[in-house]
C-alpha cells in the first residue's frame, strides 16, 4: 500500500512556482519544438516521408480553422466536456470521502485495501466492454470510465495524506481540548490538501485519457468519435487537430491544479 | 487551586510490533504545591516526557492517580498547557497562526485573538517573525514558538518538556530568567523537564531526580533559595553544594546504567 501510494504521487513542486524567466533550458527547449516544426514542415516536401501519413504544421493550420469553423466542432467538445466533468466531478465527490476513510479508520482500510489496489493496478480501460454492454453507447459509459479513471490517484493520495499526518501535531492539538472534529478540519485535512491535489492532479490526465478512449472505441459524438472518424479517413490533419484540443485541454486543467498545489504548499520545506 | 498529587503512578507502553507492555514509569508519587516550579531531571529515557505527559492527561493511566485541585485527570484540560519537547508547530500555520492555534481550540472568550497571540509573541521575543512559517525558523525560535502557545492560553499548570532544549546557553539563560518573571508575576504551578543542572536548581522549588528502567523517583532535593533570584546566585556555596548533590545523583545513574549494559 505505502509503496503504491508513494508511487503514485509526486511533489507538485517544480519551476512553474518561481518567476518566469527565459533561463538556459528555455532557450534550448523552445529552440528544440522549433526545429521539430521545421523539421515535420520540410520532411513530406522534401520526399522523406509520406505527406498522407504525416501531415504538415500549415495543413494542420488551416484543418483547425476549418474544423472549428465548419464541423460541428463545438458539439463534439461540449460532449466531451461533459462526460468529462461529470464523471471527474462524481469522482471528486466519492473519492475523498472514501480516502478519508480508508486513511483514518485501519479497519476500512483492511477490508477495502486490496479490492482497491487491485483495481488500482489494473487498467480500468479493460472494463470498458463491460460498461458500454450495461451502460449503452452513449455519455453513461463514458461518465464511468472518467469516474474510474480519476477515482484511484486521488483514492490513494487521499490516503496517503490522512495516513502521514504528524502524531504529535495532533497530541499537541488535543494538549489543548481539541475534538475530533477539530483534529479533522484543523490537523488532517490542511495537512494532507497538497497530498490530495497530487492526487487530483494525477487523475486529470488519466481522466481525459478516459474520455478519449472511451468515445474512440464506442460511441456516437463527441472528441474521440471525431478522432476515429478522421482517423479511419486518413484525415490526419483533422485528426491532429483533435488530438491537439485534447493535450492542450489536459495540459492546461493539469497546470492549473499544479499551480493551486504549489500555492497550498508553500509551507512544505524545500 | 492547582496542586497536582501524584499517586503510585504507573504507565506503560507497548514494545513495538508486539503485544506486550513494559512500565516506562512505576510506582511515582509527587506532591505539588500550588504555584511551585519543580523540575525533573534524569538520564534519557528514564521516562521524564512520561511523567509529564501523564499530567497533561495524554497517554493512559495504567496504574495509580494523578489528580489536579482534587480533581482526577483523565484527559487534557484548559487548566494545562504543554510546551513539548519537539516544537510540534502546524507547518502550514504561521508563527502567530500556531500561537492563536491553542486559544482556537480552546474556544478562547478572554479578548481578542490575534491581540491575545500577538502580546506572547513578543514576550517571546519573535514579533518581527509573526508572518513566518516553522520551516523559516532556527530549532530555537520554533520552541519560543511553542512556549508561546502555551502561555497564550494562560494556564494554571505550565507543563515544559526541555523548552530551552534548542536553545544557546546564552539565550537560555534570558529565557529562563524571562520564564522565571512570568511565574513569579501570576504564579503558575510549573513542571519542568530539563538536562541543565544548573537550570534546574536555578528555576525550582523543588527538584525530582528520576532513575530509570522502570522510570522512578530517586530523590526530591528542595532547593532552598532566596527570590526572585538573579544569575549571581549561580556563585553561592548552598548553590555549588545543590549542583555537586544532583550531579552525584545523575553520575550514579549513569554508572548503574553502563553496569547493566555490560551485564546485558
Ligand atoms: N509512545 C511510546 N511508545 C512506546 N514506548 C515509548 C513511547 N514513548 C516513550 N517510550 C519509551 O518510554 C521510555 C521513557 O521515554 P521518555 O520519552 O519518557 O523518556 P525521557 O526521560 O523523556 O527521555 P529524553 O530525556 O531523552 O527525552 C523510553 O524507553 C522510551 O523508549
Ligand atoms: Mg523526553
Amino acid at each position: 500500500m505505502a509503496m503504491v501510494a508513494t508511487s503514485a504521487r509526486d511533489t507538485g513542486k517544480s519551476r512553474a512556482a518561481r518567476n518566469w524567466r527565459p533561463d538556459r533550458s528555455t532557450v534550448i527547449s523552445m529552440l528544440s519544438v522549433a526545429v521539430f516544426f521545421i523539421l515535420w514542415q520540410l520532411a513530406p516536401e522534401m520526399g522523406w516521408v509520406n505527406g498522407r501519413f504525416t501531415s504538415q504544421p500549415t495543413q494542420v493550420l488551416v484543418a483547425a480553422i476549418d474544423v472549428i469553423l465548419n464541423d460541428d466542432f463545438f458539439y463534439h467538445a461540449r460532449i466531451s466536456l461533459a462526460e468529462f466533468s461529470l464523471g471527474f466531478a462524481l469522482a471528486l465527490v466519492v473519492s475523498i470521502p472514501l480516502g478519508v476513510l480508508l486513511g483514518t479508520s485501519r479497519t476500512a482500510r483492511h477490508l477495502i485495501d486490496p479490492p482497491l489496489m487491485a483495481l488500482y493496478v489494473a487498467p480500468t480501460l479493460v472494463l470498458l466492454p463491460i460498461l458500454v454492454v450495461s451502460l449503452g453507447i452513449g455519455m453513461a459509459s463514458k461518465v464511468a470510465i472518467v469516474f474510474l479513471n480519476a477515482l484511484f490517484p486521488i483514492v490513494v493520495n487521499t490516503i496517503a495524506g490522512m495516513s502521514e499526518a504528524d502524531p504529535q501535531l495532533i497530541r499537541a492539538a488535543r494538549s489543548f481540548g481539541a475534538s475530533k472534529l477539530d483534529v479533522f478540519v484543523r490537523i488532517l485535512l490542511p495537512g494532507s490538501l497538497p497530498s490530495i491535489l497530487t492526487g487530483i492532479r494525477l487523475a486529470v490526465g488519466r481522466g481525459v485519457m478516459g474520455v478519449v478512449v472511451g468515445e474512440l472505441f464506442v460511441s456516437q459524438a463527441g472528441i474521440g468519435y471525431q478522432l476515429n472518424t478522421y482517423g479511419s479517413a486518413m484525415r490526419i490533419d483533422r485528426l491532429l487537430v483533435y488530438a491537439l484540443v485534447v493535450s492542450v485541454f489536459g495540459y492546461l486543467l493539469t497546470v492549473s491544479v499544479r499551480a493551486l498545489e504549489n500555492r497550498v504548499s508553500t509551507w512544505r520545506p524545500e | 487551586m492547582a496542586e497536582i498529587e501524584i499517586r503510585n503512578l504507573g504507565i506503560d507502553y507497548r514494545k513495538p510490533n508486539s503485544d506486550e507492555v513494559f512500565a516506562a514509569v512505576d510506582d511515582i508519587s509527587l506532591s505539588i504545591a500550588a504555584g511551585e516550579f519543580v523540575s525533573i531531571v534524569g538520564s534519557s529515557g528514564c521516562g521524564k516526557s512520561t511523567l509529564l505527559l501523564s499530567v497533561a492527561g495524554l497517554v493512559k493511566i495504567a496504574r495509580g492517580t494523578i489528580t489536579i485541585g482534587g480533581r482526577p485527570v483523565s484527559g487534557p484540560g484548559p487548566d494545562r498547557a504543554v510546551v513539548f519537547q519537539d516544537a510540534s508547530l502546524l507547518p502550514w500555520r504561521t508563527v502567530l497562526g500556531n500561537v492563536r492555534f491553542g486559544l482556537e481550540m480552546q474556544r478562547w472568550t478572554g479578548g481578542d485573538l490575534t491581540e491575545r497571540a500577538m502580546s506572547m509573541i513578543k514576550l517571546v521575543g519573535l514579533a518581527r517573525f509573526a508572518d513566518y512559517h516553522p520551516h523559516q525558523l532556527s530549532g530555537g525560535m520554533r520552541q519560543r514558538v511553542n512556549i508561546a502557545r502555551a502561555l497564550a492560553v494562560d494556564p494554571q499548570v505550565l507543563l515544559m518538556d526541555e523548552p530551552f532544549g534548542a536553545l544557546d546557553a546564552q539565550t537560555r539563560e534570558i529565557m529562563g530568567g524571562e520564564l522565571l518573571r512570568i511565574w513569579e508575576g501570576d504564579k503558575k504551578t510549573a513542571l519542568f523537564v530539563t538536562h541543565d543542572i544548573d537550570e534546574a536548581i536555578f528555576l525550582s522549588d523543588k527538584v525530582v531526580v528520576m532513575g530509570r528502567n522502570p522510570g522512578h523517583i530517586k530523590e526530591v532535593i528542595a532547593i532552598d533559595l532566596p527570590r526572585p533570584r538573579t544569575q549571581e546566585i549561580l556563585d553561592t556555596p548552598q548553590f555549588t553544594e545543590y549542583r555537586r548533590r544532583l550531579r552525584a545523583h545523575l553520575a550514579a545513574d549513569m554508572a548503574g546504567m553502563h553496569f547493566m549494559e555490560e551485564a546485558a
